[in-house]
């Protein structure tokens, strides 16, 4: 119980993960800044930032449901630490997974979504509420081929269902990335990944320029700081959920734990370069992007998948 | 006198006695109401303790409780119980209490008799009786009710007739028509056509599509109690109880029939849900909802291993739970707004808080959010669709898909609930005077409560209470090892809350301030506000999309709309002979009887 209570709160659980997402945050804001040839903050900055929004007064709407308001920003934080704990540990010992892991992760990885739109919604202001429909559709939108593109890998191993074995299944053969539909499903994943992590081109349920942060509109202070943890918490968590079922986890043995992180900061390049040279989509445009070309794509790598490819 | 008989006999007698009783005396239908259903759910609770339990004419077993029945019997009285609790606040002062307590206890009985008969016949006369307590139930909605209520009644007493026909095929392959001798392997036609009438009668009563059309119709304009107790929860417990026992019991499967269920569950996942993401009435809206679970239980039995039909099963459970649950506080919001419109209500979370929670837990139980017990049941269901595949199915990637993507619609259609009900900013066009609205009276909130509470049970300690006592023993061959377990995830869960509300504590909560909303310094209209009714139609209007949405709102789709069109069809020409001429019609009986006449004269 007390391992348990340490790997879910310092490692690899709360404290690690809030630790690397605020430094991840500061690797997406310098890279962005260095491509619009700015200098970009120092690498404490995420951390001034959350301390900073502590100390800041909390404000609550009149018109929404208080309690709601403020207890929905804790689901998300606990989902996305616990897919955190979950994808580690299953990288450190996979025989420790259990049946149906990966079905698990996807379910826990919508609950910081529910928790933003809930929130929203609970603050009782139109552009919260518009915003939080936006996340809705978005997450009704990417679901379809991010589900697809999850099971391909499934597929390919013959209906592995926990992520500890798709990562043995890897290491004995060959990463899913090496095949054609693996490859496939892997860009169906990323984009969706852009979209699950509200970036740019699918920021629209925040769109500042036009909605002004949408559900987050209304949050300040402490509970402000928690949605904005669980978003850099996400920043990290999503990519490596990718790298363990497309690129085969990271490997806790001597230099490939190097290689190991450099998947992941591959991965988060290049979430970074697409969020910087793009403009935003209109929601209709993005589900129609979603359901349409996207989901094709997802079922071509599904069809390889069966054929072995 | 047997116990098993007790939980048939005492409802219908209850329910005489309501009947009897002066309508001055509405007190005492009350109480005989309650006591009625409170004795049944004990008498219940202890068959239910010294299962299995038989009972035998001559040498004939006419009714047993084993496994699967157990929790079955055990949940309609828990039910009905709950429900008749609910009403005595929610129904007082309207028309023709009598006549609602006595078919409710019916409608008790008769399911009990249901799910207790080891006899073909004995379950069709119980299962007739319900569809007629069905139908009068609706009926107690008023004048409105009636078409409803006429169409429910073709349509599932209808499927009785389909039910005849399969008793009588199985009795012609078994020369029996006791339960535990029948057994028949899907070869050739005859039981195939067994099979699938007595398939679409339980599609009918659970209402799967494409026989679900009566289960909007009816949630819209019954009572609101007569919904959540039978097409939420009685129904679906009834329907998927016989589904599982023709799929596992009468018949070996074979691939083309899984096929079907499999078609039938994926399918009606995903439209009924469609539908539902485009309602403006509460009521529709979760009606359409209680179509769209049915999906996951017949794709669960569709399955046919054991994982996959346990969920199946669990999932009838957990959904008679929630659903009831959604729509007792829907029967809330409209006690209390006078209003199931979507468009009109908003912001009831402040006045109605318990509601509001129950509403709350048991909406995201019903999309599969762990740790909650619609996840439980519908993981369990997808281990059985992935099972599927491992045994070299490759279709299970369309069925896993349709449940999953399903379950974020479900999700997506809630959230839209929550919102415009309970959530957003409140509306000004309420009819109801602002003091009426409040929290419900316990008598209404004590029946949600429990169902909510039963939510988070079944999902955290889904195990040890629901799945080992009473799922499992029903569905042998299920293994749970190396499950994800539900109670540490939910730990985990509580301590990422106490984090964050560390994390809070740390800052400066505690001064709270209250201020009004920010809309960047423009000024909002008194009447215009985000209702959430019209959340998602960006994706009605989405170009495929569109014309089946018009298509189905012209109920292109509706097996009763287009078999009464059919019907009409046929007769029109029938029709005319019906001048009401006496004269013609006494000629068509001698004309008749004439023909009749010559050919008994040629037989012999």
């Amino acid at each position: 119980m007390a391992k348990t209570l340490f790997y879910f709160i310092v490692f690899p659980g709360f404290l690690f993960t809030a630790l690397i997402g605020l430094l991840v945050s500061w690797i997406d804001r310098k890279v962005t800044a260095r491509v619009q040839w700015r200098v970009g903050p120092p690498i404490l900055q995420p951390f001034y930032d959350f301390v900073k929004l502590l100390g800041k007064e909390t404000i609550v709407p009149q018109a929404g449901s208080k309690f709601t308001f403020l207890l929905s920003p804790l689901f998300g934080l606990a989902a996305v630490t616990i897919v955190s704990t979950l994808l580690w540990l299953v990288m450190i010992s996979p025989e420790k997974t259990f049946l149906g892991d990966l079905i698990v992760v996807i379910y826990l990885l919508a609950i910081p979504s529910i928790s933003i739109i809930i929130g929203g919604f609970a603050s009782g202001n139109p552009l919260a509420s518009l915003g939080a429909s936006r996340e809705m559709k978005m997450v009704l939108a990417y679901e379809l081929p991010f589900i697809l593109a999850i099971f391909t890998p499934v597929i390919k191993a013959q209906g592995i269902i926990k992520l500890g074995d798709l990562l043995q299944y890897q290491w004995a053969n060959s990463i899913f990335l090496n095949s054609w539909s693996g490859f496939i499903a892997f860009v169906v994943a990323i984009i969706c990944m852009q979209a699950k992590l509200a970036l740019v081109p699918f920021d629209i349920p925040e769109a500042e320029t036009e909605i002004i942060a949408g559900p987050y509109i209304e949050y300040s202070g402490a509970p402000l700081a928690l949605h904005k943890l669980t978003r850099w918490m996400m920043l990290f968590v999503v990519p490596i959920f990718l790298v363990v079922v497309f690129m085969g986890g990271i490997i806790f043995s001597g230099l490939h734990i190097l290689w190991g992180i450099l998947k992941y900061v591959l991965l988060l390049v290049l979430i970074i370069l697409i969020r910087n040279t793009n403009p935003r989509l209109r929601i209709d445009q993005a589900i129609k992007f979603f359901w349409g070309p996207v989901t094709i794509l997802a079922v071509i790598g599904v069809i390889l998948a069966f054929l072995g490819i | 006198m047997y116990l098993l008989h007790y939980l048939i006999i005492i409802p219908f007698i209850v329910g005489l006695f309501c009947l009897l009783v002066p309508k001055k005396l509405s007190k005492l239908v009350d109480s005989l109401a309650i006591g009625g259903s409170l004795a049944t759910f004990y008498f219940i609770i202890l068959t239910f303790l010294r299962k299995p339990v038989e009972w035998f004419y001559d040498d004939l077993l006419l009714l047993r409780l084993d496994n699967l029945s157990g929790f079955i019997l055990l949940a309609i009285g828990l039910f009905g119980f709950l429900i008749v609790l609910y009403s005595l606040k929610f129904m007082a002062g309207k028309e023709r209490l009598n006549e609602y307590y006595a078919y409710l206890l019916w409608t008790i009985g008769g399911a009990g008799g249901a799910i207790l008969a080891n006899n073909l016949i004995l379950l069709l006369v119980f299962w007739g009786f319900l569809g007629l307590t069905l139908y009068l139930l609706i009926g107690i909605g008023g004048s409105e009710a009636t078409p409803a209520a006429k169409k429910t009644l073709i349509i599932v007493g209808g499927s009785d007739a389909l039910m005849i026909l399969g008793v009588g095929i199985i009795w012609l392959l078994t020369g029996s028509f006791q339960m535990e001798n029948i057994s028949v392997p899907l070869t050739g036609p005859l039981p195939t056509i067994a099979f699938i009438s007595l398939a679409i009668v339980s599609f009918a009563k659970a209402g799967a599509m494409p026989m679900h059309t009566w289960i909007p119709d009816c949630a819209e304009k019954a009572p609101i109690p007569v919904t959540a107790f039978l097409p939420a929860s009685l129904d679906k417990l009834l329907g998927i109880y016989l589904l599982a026992r023709i799929a596992v019991d009468f018949f070996v499967m074979n691939k083309a029939m899984g096929l079907l269920l499999l078609i039938v569950g994926a399918v009606t996942i995903i439209a009924a849900v469609m539908m539902a993401l485009i309602q403006h009435d509460l009521k529709r809206l979760l009606s359409y909802h209680a179509v769209s679970q049915v999906g996951y239980m017949v794709l669960g039995i569709g399955t046919g291993n054991p994982i996959g039909v346990a969920g199946g099963i669990f999932h009838m459970l957990n959904h008679a739970i929630y659903k009831g649950c959604l729509f007792l506080t829907g029967g809330g919001v409209e006690h209390r707004a006078q209003t199931t419109d979507l468009d009109r209500l908003g912001g009831l979370a402040k006045l109605m808080p318990i509601t509001f929670i129950t509403c709350l837990i048991a909406a995201l139980s019903i999309s599969g959010v762990p740790p909650f017990n619609g996840f439980v049941s519908k993981w369990m269901v997808y281990q059985g669709v992935i099972e599927l595949g491992k045994g070299g199915d490759k279709l299970w990637i369309i069925w896993l898909v349709a449940a999953m993507f399903g379950s974020a619609l479900t999700l997506a259609s809630f959230m839209k609930l929550i919102h415009s009900v309970f959530l957003g900013s409140s509306s000004t066009t309420t009819p109801s005077p602002e003091p009426k609205r409040k929290e419900v009276s316990f008598a209404m909130w004590f029946p949600m409560a429990v169902l909510a509470g039963l939510c988070v049970i079944f999902g955290v300690f889904a195990y040890k209470v629901p799945l080992k006592n009473l799922i499992l023993p029903a569905v042998p061959g299920v293994s749970f090892l190396g499950f994800w377990s539900p109670g540490l995830a939910t730990l985990l869960i509580i301590i990422g809350i106490v984090l964050g509300v560390i994390i809070y504590w740390l800052g400066r909560i505690k001064g709270l301030r209250t201020d009004t909303a920010y809309v960047g310094g423009e000024i909002i209209p008194q009447d215009s506000r985000v209702t959430g009714v019209d959340f998602y139609d960006t994706i009605r209007d989405l170009a495929t999309l569109k014309a089946i949405y018009r298509k189905s709102e012209k109920k292109l789709f509706d097996i009763y709309d287009q078999g009464t069109r059919f019907v009409f069809f046929f007769i029109r020409g029938l029709r005319k002979i019906h001048s009401g001429v006496l004269s013609t019609y006494l000629f068509w009986s001698l004309f008749g009887m004439l023909i009749l006449f010559i050919i008994m004269l040629f037989r012999i």
